[in-house]
């Protein structure tokens, strides 16, 4: 349990986080946005945020590619309910649109 | 080690400017659905029919595999939903959305109720994540 509040204390660990929020970064993209720390930290660093289940890896041939896990420290049900919040305006928005558009078409007829 | 505790059901209403009849053909007619929802959509539109979805995301899709429960047009439609992706937190059939459209003047009054979405991230090597996110929603309040 305390890994994964260790996980998020590190500032390192949280810029790794929001480095691979919007897209997958590798392990290389990932340590060459860090002058100082050694690739084997950076390693270190992303086991640890794995552990804690706050990122996710994918392989792609030889590559690793690392991204944080969309649900992260909010959970399942914030995710989805924010999902749902975001498609839900959008199914409102072309329903609207598909209701004139068949008043329109039933104008015509007329 | 897997640990699920489920939530309390996720409620969202929505008042459309359109009819029961128009909202409705959006759960139910890939080409719709493909308008809000998703990136690809396979649906048999009848009680333990298919629903599945892809929903595109960094790093590739997410194939949302779900099955009709009830389909009562225009007025109520229920499908399972959970993801085969192995990091996906949510199996398929492991949730359940209900939606229920209510006529609203000459609009609709939507309401969607997701069911059974757990508590948090499934599988973690140490255990106790749910307790982890109990325990810092209290540090939080």
């Amino acid at each position: 349990m305390q890994q994964a509040v260790e996980a998020i204390a590190d500032p390192r660990r949280r810029e790794i986080l929001r480095l691979v929020r919007a897209r997958e970064l590798t392990a290389g993209a990932i340590a060459s946005h860090f002058a100082d720390v050694s690739r084997p930290a950076i390693s270190q660093h992303l086991r640890v945020l794995r552990e804690a289940g706050l990122l996710s890896e994918r392989r792609e041939g030889t590559r690793r590619l690392y991204r944080a896990r969309p649900e992260g420290l909010g959970g399942v049900r914030e995710f989805v309910a924010q999902l749902w919040d975001e498609r839900l305006d959008a199914l409102r928005i072309e329903a609207e649109r598909e209701e004139r558009k068949r008043e329109n078409d039933r104008g015509r007829d007329n | 080690m897997t640990e699920a505790v489920t939530t309390e059901p996720i409620v969202r209403e929505v008042r459309i400017e359109a009819r029961p009849e128009t909202v409705f053909e959006f759960f139910t007619d890939p080409a719709k659905l493909t308008r809000w929802l998703c990136a690809a959509a396979t649906v048999d539109p009848r009680p333990g029919g298919v629903c599945h979805q892809t929903h595109e995301a960094e790093g590739g899709p997410y194939h949302m595999r779900g099955e009709f429960v009830e389909v009562a047009p225009p007025t109520r439609v229920v499908f399972t939903w959970g993801f085969t992706n192995p990091d996906a937190s949510v199996a398929p059939g492991a949730s359940t959305v209900e939606v229920t459209l209510e006529p609203d003047g000459a609009g609709t009054l939507l309401r969607l109720v997701h069911r059974d979405l757990p508590e948090a991230a499934i599988e973690s090597h140490t255990g106790g994540w749910t307790r982890l996110l109990a325990e810092l929603a209290e540090v939080a309040r």
